[in-house]
């Protein structure tokens, strides 16, 4: 600054003394770019992209520990041209051995590559979509198996919508069901935002594989945790590789006569509650068109239950059983009537009041692969 | 719609861009008052008309106090005020409570009473909230800050919803100068705001969640079903779990506050660092414990009439703060057992004052870690009160913390459970370095991408309401 460090000039001793002034001007602070001044932030959200990219570069590990049921049973089925395939809710995929029924000659020809598309929970809305998933080659048989759980109109179930369906599907299905187009809109849009992120979509396998490494770190670290961990990836395997038979343990193993010996009395089936019929039924209708479409025989298989489970909702499975045969007649559906006697299926052929376990579910494949070859 | 849940993930986000792009002040307070009255009517419906009698009450009797001509009218709106909050209080929070007590009495004098088949919901955030209106019109009458005219002010400054529900008790003189314009977010306050939001559900979902599903809650519920080993990991780590949800909650409200400009008072500072039980509570619910300082204990007194009337006040004192916990008899002897300790250690404390050792002592490291080990096995025995089940498992609980047998096997307490407790105390070391320690920006950014994986991975399936929602 001129003036502030320059010498004093001669001065008089009655001048006062000079006069320095120092004035600090302090340089106008330097303002930040965005980026510099939010690097915590900013670096965060891009490490998140990026983790949640890595994630989803490990989708098959995370698969493998933990699959989601409906979409890996789809992708297996849909991987070959099938002769035969069977497609229900958790009683068809509890209850049918795929291999026990293949190679079974119908119309003289072999059905060699059989597949079960068994989607637990699933009802008759949920079925139509997974055949257009797991059918991009229409079979030559299409067994459904289905019992009263699956038209029940009380019954909502958002696996479906999350995994099977397209915006094409969600768009028919508001049509075809304004009645649930909320509901079905909502958690088809919660399914599509759950596979935003990668780690959210695979944190359940994430924690699997956890899991596993912990326990081989630290055995005994998180048994529980392993065990549900080992099932899923048995499981996993089983409907990669398999035929789509992928028993739960507990029902594979379980003997619902003995439950009953034991004093269990089977509590309310959530599944048969507020009974009704006929929103579904569009669905079934829709599938059989599609089959008529594709050259596919369709077969309804009408999976026997308890006869507690039929005693209890008598009402339900009457309605039920109204519904087949109104298709058989009207629409000319072949309904396949394997009885609990017929197959010879007791109480001890059951898993719990509505699946079979592993014996049953051999005795109801092999009776329906007799029915197949007549 | 609590922290913890997908909705509030939609609500939050939602807010914040709606009022970050209003314009002016009325706007942008309107938006969150709305956005707060929204917050509180989805968790408790049917009380919104507490908070907003509540909100008319202070705010009239505010304005009433500061008009007041006379000493005596200005009294009488500040009685109204906190008789008003405190009649609320009382009758949703301890009706039942008096109510079973007077039947277990007429049942002692002979009398055929019947249970009682009725109970008081409690609306959201009442203890807080309530505290909060009568700190401001005491305030108002004491000088320290002038009655807010404009009516949304002071209803935002009750209902703001990060704090609403579970503090921290903010006061009038802390918030309502920050509200003069709207204030605008910082750089700064934005990192902050993140770094206090994932440390609070981490805290919340991972640390408090886990520790309750794996010890904590089996344990508590049947404790003679666990040996002593898992009692006492269970007292250590409901101890964590109870700091872990209430801090996390507190963290998550001064975090979201600070996405929105405004700074509020932190609750918590390392309590389980404490190396007396008045050193505890100058570290734990820090908005409580100077409350109950300023606006009882002061008026009691303090420490000004003798010993008898200072001990005296600090029964009230921590009496009132249990209490104002649970209207249960656990909590009750949570206070008379946190007062106890208070008169103990202030007996203690002037017992040795003057002389000349003692302050040597107390001075090293050995004292102090001894110190240490006593207050938080005091501190958590005194939680465990509250957390029993029964008296029975109480005794159990408390003869196994109390126990001498350090070596009996380790049970069936998970792994986790150490490791979740460790991580505790080492978020108390890291704290403790807060300050000396400044991380860079990456090595924190990165130790928030690990607590987002930690939290959706490995996180509970469904999180647990927060403890202090139910005070």
């Amino acid at each position: 600054m001129p003036g502030v460090n320059s010498e004093p000039v001669a001065a008089t001793r009655l001048d006062p003394p000079p006069a320095v002034r120092v004035a600090v001007v302090a340089a106008p602070e330097r303002r930040e770019g965005f980026l510099r001044r939010n690097r915590t932030p900013v670096t965060f959200a891009v490490l998140l992209v990026v983790t949640d990219a890595t994630v989803g570069r490990f989708a098959t590990v995370w698969d493998r520990h933990s699959p989601d049921d409906y979409a890996a049973r789809v992708i297996a089925c849909a991987r070959e041209p099938r002769d035969l395939v069977f497609v229900g809710g958790s009683p068809l995929a509890e209850g049918i051995a795929p291999d026990r029924v293949a190679g079974v000659v119908r119309g003289g020809r072999e059905l060699k590559s059989v597949y079960a598309v068994g989607l637990s929970g699933a009802t008759t809305s949920d079925v139509y979509h997974a055949v257009l998933r797991a059918c991009p080659a229409p079979p030559r048989v299409l067994v459904y198996g289905l019992t009263a759980t699956d038209l029940n109109d009380a019954r909502h179930e958002p696996h479906g919508p999350h995994s099977l369906m397209t915006w094409g599907d969600l768009a028919g299905w508001v049509r075809l069901r304004p009645e649930s187009a909320e509901w079905v809109t909502r958690h088809f849009v919660q399914g599509r935002a759950g596979r935003v992120s990668n780690l959210f979509h695979y944190r359940h396998g994430i924690r699997m594989w956890a899991a596993c490494e912990a326990e081989a770190v630290l055995p005994g670290s998180s048994p529980e945790t392993v065990r549900e961990a080992d099932e899923l990836r048995e499981r996993a395997e089983l409907l990669r590789t398999g035929s789509g038979y992928a028993p739960a343990r507990g029902i594979a193993a379980g003997r619902y006569d003995a439950a009953k010996a034991a004093g269990f009395a089977p509590p309310g089936f959530p599944f048969l509650e507020k009974y009704r019929t006929g929103s579904h039924l569009k669905y079934l209708h829709k599938l059989i068109d599609w089959c008529a479409a594709g050259g596919t025989e369709l077969i309804l298989l009408d999976v026997p239950v308890t006869a507690d489970l039929e005693a209890r909702y008598a009402a339900a499975f009457a309605e039920y059983r109204g519904r087949l045969a109104d298709l058989e007649r009207d629409r000319g559906v072949r309904v396949m009537r394997v009885t609990r006697e017929t197959a010879g299926l007791t109480d001890a052929a059951f898993g719990d009041v509505i699946h079979l376990n592993r014996a049953g579910a051999a005795r109801l494949s092999d009776r329906v692969r007799t029915e197949l070859a007549r | 719609m609590v922290f913890a849940t997908k909705a509030f993930w939609v609500f939050l986000p939602t807010v914040l861009v709606l009022y970050h792009v209003a314009r002016g002040r009325t706007h942008k307070y309107r938006i969150l008052l709305v956005a707060s009255w929204f917050f509180y009517a989805w968790l408790s419906p049917q009380y919104l008309w507490v908070i907003l009698l509540c909100t008319t009450i202070d705010y009239v009797a505010g304005i009433k106090i500061e008009d007041a001509a006379t000493d005596r009218g200005r009294r009488r709106w500040l009685a109204l005020s906190v008789a008003a909050n405190l009649g609320l209080l009382v009758a949703f929070k301890y009706t039942a409570f008096a109510y079973d007590n007077a039947v277990s009495l007429a049942r002692l004098c002979g009398a055929d009473v019947r249970d009682r088949v009725w109970d008081v919901l409690l609306p959201l955030g009442i203890s807080f909230h309530t505290f909060q209106g009568i700190s401001y019109t005491i305030d108002v009458y004491r000088g320290h800050v002038r009655a807010v005219r404009g009516a949304i002010d002071y209803a935002l400054f009750v209902a703001f919803f990060p704090q609403l529900a579970a503090g921290p008790v903010v006061r009038a003189v802390e918030f309502l100068p920050q509200m003069a314009t709207p204030p605008a977010v910082t750089a700064r306050q934005a990192a902050d705001g993140l770094h206090f939001v994932l440390l609070g559900l981490f805290k919340k979902l991972f640390v408090a969640d886990h520790l309750d599903a794996l010890v904590v809650a089996p344990v508590f519920a049947d404790p003679a079903a666990f040996g002593p080993a898992d009692h006492r990991w269970a007292c250590l780590a409901w101890a964590a779990q109870i700091y872990c949800d209430f801090s996390g909650y507190s963290d998550i409200a001064v975090g979201l506050a600070k996405w929105f400009g405004f700074e509020l008072p932190r609750n918590f500072n390392l309590p389980y660092l404490a190396t007396s039980v008045p050193d505890f509570w100058r570290r734990w619910h820090l908005s409580l414990s100077t409350w109950l300082r300023d606006y009882l204990y002061f008026p009691l007194g303090g420490s000004r009439g003798g010993a008898l009337a200072t001990y005296r006040n600090l029964m009230v004192v921590f009496v009132a703060c249990g209490l104002w916990h649970g209207a249960t008899w656990p909590w009750l002897v949570y206070g008379l057992w946190n007062g106890v300790l208070m008169c103990l250690h202030r007996a203690w404390d002037h017992g040795l004052a003057g002389v000349p050792w003692a302050a040597a002592v107390r001075a090293t490291w050995a004292w102090r870690l001894l110190a240490w080990a006593a207050t938080l096995w005091l501190t958590t025995a005194g939680l465990v009160l509250v957390r029993m089940t029964s008296w029975e498992s109480g005794a159990v609980l408390a003869r196994s913390w109390c126990g001498l047998d350090l070596y009996a096997a380790a049970g069936s307490v998970p792994v986790w459970v150490p490791a979740l407790v460790a991580l505790v105390a080492l978020g108390h070391v890291i704290g403790g370095l807060r300050g000396r320690v400044e991380l860079p920006s990456a090595a924190r950014a990165v130790a928030y991408v690990g607590i987002v994986v930690l939290l959706v991975a490995l996180g509970p399936a469904a999180g647990r309401p927060f403890i202090y929602f139910v005070f």
